[in-house]
């Protein structure tokens, strides 16, 4: 009986809430107090948080989140899909980070579930992104260092765009996946990115965020550059797209012109502050001439 | 000794077992908690929000808990299917019904539905409402007049299955890929702590459906000499066929709602049971449901501590132990049979 309390206690239990704020999903989290002991299950998010100056904060991460080298000294909870509840609750973080993109909504249910207070990022364009860092840096106390992070993100965001303004869009397809054949839909920041670098992505009309294509859709399509996600981690080649499939396709205008690139997905895909590094590299695939 | 000793010594002995398992499942894990930390949090004198009570009454007591439910239905359902088609090897996996209620959490999680308590009835109803649809499916493919043809039923049970699973296939090549690692993990069968209204929700559903093959019991015993000679004692087969169809898609449809597919515990518990407590299904049932929990209990802890901090999904423990008894009891008939 005493038991059968004590677990009712734990469910309903809620702490005298002096903060409460409201994630990106619009949800209310209720903190009794600036975190001081985070965990963060988004990679963008742990690079963020050390961007900030806010690392001292930062309680434990993901096996991905291996950005900055100093993010490794952090205790890793396990993956993004299947982080272990276990390990996290013995973080006694007060507050847990993670993402409606990449981890499963049944994770944060499950938290929330432990009285672990739990704030959702979304992220999925520049504007938003800039807009985590803001949220992130009142979180982590730190607003000082939002605005000359922001700023410095924008400015090289404004040299690109100028940089490729007034050029001719070639047509781009990114090949998040091979086999089967995954890219970036319309609701995809990549598809953003490659606007910003001065392309037009081949696949910008189709489906959500990431879409399955058929190769000869994609083939139909003529691309002018074709870009391949590079999933390998320092080191190894796997995970490494192999060109030889669309080297294949001399009739598609990217290949025959010899504009097939590989670009590291870490980079492209942690919608944090490498964001506008990301977006250099792609200008430099999309428009080399304007960067002379 | 008389079968209502017998019934009485057994239901102790596994009852006994499964809080020997509960047990240890409550101390060991991923967080590695001293044994003095465990007991603080189970006797209460830990603070609720500390670690200790987080971890062991949070996680650890509502996955024993889902476990032990989980492993007694199935089991049951084992039981049931093999009394319905007067074979050991028929069990849910096997016959294609774990698919077809798969192929139903698939759709739910498609349209969205979550984790409240009236999400979590619709999600078990899409569940049960594929596992019936599978279940009667193989019936009717493996039926003949001469009755049920079992190399019939196992090979409709293999294509049945592969049918859902390539339904399934089709929603999530269709699904952002985006929810995708959502729906693999889940199809993997994994345990997880279920929050306690649904945990309600699950609590009763197994129950209706134990309630119905427990009740089904002395008549699956009269089945088991024939349907011609159960129907010259006074049993209504059809009758009986329909309701125990209903209870054991109703007890797979729960589990695969809310732990995903998990294989073979229908074919490995009662096969062991019968060993123990003989072919008597008055047995068989209650047993089942306390050995079929102690199995599943005892896969999970597995699972859950043999590559920490990791997890491996309890599925494929289960499916490690189902597979060679399969192959054993299909052998040891092929034997008996030439």
């Amino acid at each position: 009986m005493r038991l059968a309390v004590f677990a009712l206690a734990l469910i309903v239990a809620s702490p005298a809430d002096a903060l409460v704020v409201r994630d990106m999903t619009g949800r209310e989290v209720a903190l009794a107090a600036p975190p001081a002991r985070i965990v963060s299950l988004v990679p963008s998010v742990t690079e963020t948080i050390f961007a900030l100056g806010g690392e001292a904060r930062l309680a434990g991460r993901t096996d991905w989140c291996d950005s900055p080298p100093a993010a490794r000294d952090k205790p890793s909870v396990g993956g993004m899909i299947n982080p272990s509840l276990e390990a996290i609750a013995t973080l006694k973080p007060d507050l847990v980070i993670a993402t409606d993109e990449g981890n499963r909504e049944e994770t944060a249910v499950q938290l929330r579930r432990l009285g672990i207070p739990t704030y959702l990022v979304h992220a999925h364009r520049v504007a938003e992104m800039l807009d985590m860092i803001a949220r992130l840096g009142a979180l982590v106390e730190r607003p000082d260092a939002v605005a000359p992070l922001v700023e410095s993100i924008q400015a090289r965001i404004d040299d690109v765009r100028r940089r490729v303004a007034g050029r001719r869009p070639p047509r781009v397809l990114y090949v998040l996946w091979p086999d089967p054949l995954i890219v970036p839909g319309r609701a995809s920041h990549i598809t953003e990115l490659i606007d910003l670098a001065g392309g037009r992505s081949i696949t910008a009309t189709v489906g959500e965020s990431y879409v399955r294509l058929s190769l000869e859709a994609a083939v139909a399509r003529a691309p002018d550059v074709i870009i391949l996600a590079d999933h390998s981690k320092a080191g190894t080649a796997a995970g490494r797209q192999s060109p030889e499939k669309w080297q294949r396709l001399t009739s598609v205008p990217a290949i025959r012109d010899g504009r097939l690139h590989s670009i590291d997905l870490s980079i492209l895909h942690r919608y944090g502050p490498r964001v506008a590094e990301g977006l250099e590299l792609l200008a430099r695939m999309l428009h080399p001439e304007a960067f002379q | 000794m008389t079968d209502r000793r017998r019934l009485v010594v057994s239901l102790v002995v596994l009852a006994a077992l499964l809080v020997a398992i509960a047990c240890v499942a409550l101390f060991v894990g991923g967080a590695g908690l001293s044994p003095r930390a465990v007991v603080r949090a189970l006797t209460g004198s830990a603070d609720a929000g500390s670690v200790e009570s987080i971890i062991t009454l949070g996680l650890r007591l509502p996955r024993v808990v889902v476990a032990a439910l989980a492993g007694g239905a199935l089991a049951v359902a084992g039981v049931a299917f093999q009394g319905l088609t007067r074979n050991p090897l028929a069990e849910p996996s096997v016959l294609g019904v774990t698919s077809g209620a798969a192929f139903g959490v698939v759709l739910a999680q498609i349209a969205g539905l979550g984790a409240s308590v009236t999400d979590a009835l619709a999600v078990a109803a899409c569940a049960f409402g594929g596992a019936l649809l599978a279940a009667v499916t193989v019936y009717a493919i493996a039926r003949s007049p001469g009755g049920l043809v079992i190399q019939t039923l196992l090979l409709a049970g293999v294509i049945v299955g592969i049918f859902f699973s390539s339904a399934i296939t089709v929603v999530i090549s269709i699904v952002d890929v985006d929810r995708l690692g959502g729906v693999v993990h889940w199809l993997l069968g994994n345990l997880s702590p279920v929050p306690a209204g649904s945990l309600a929700v699950f609590a009763v559903l197994a129950a209706a459906g134990f309630g119905l093959v427990l009740a089904s019991a002395r008549e699956l015993n009269l089945l088991a000499l024939g349907e011609e000679a159960a129907r010259q004692l006074g049993v209504d087969a059809e009758r009986l066929k329909r309701r125990v169809f209903l209870a054991a898609a109703l007890l797979t449809g729960t589990v695969v709602a809310f732990t995903g597919p998990i294989g073979f515990v229908g074919l490995v518990v009662p096969h062991v049971l019968r060993g123990v407590v003989g072919q008597d299904n008055r047995l068989l049932v209650p047993t089942a449901m306390l050995a079929g929990g102690a199995f599943l209990l005892a896969a999970d802890t597995v699972a859950r501590n043999v590559v920490a901090p990791a997890e491996l999904s309890v599925g494929v423990i289960s499916a490690f132990c189902g597979a060679p008894v399969f192959v054993w009891v299909l052998r040891s008939r092929a034997r008996a049979a030439a």
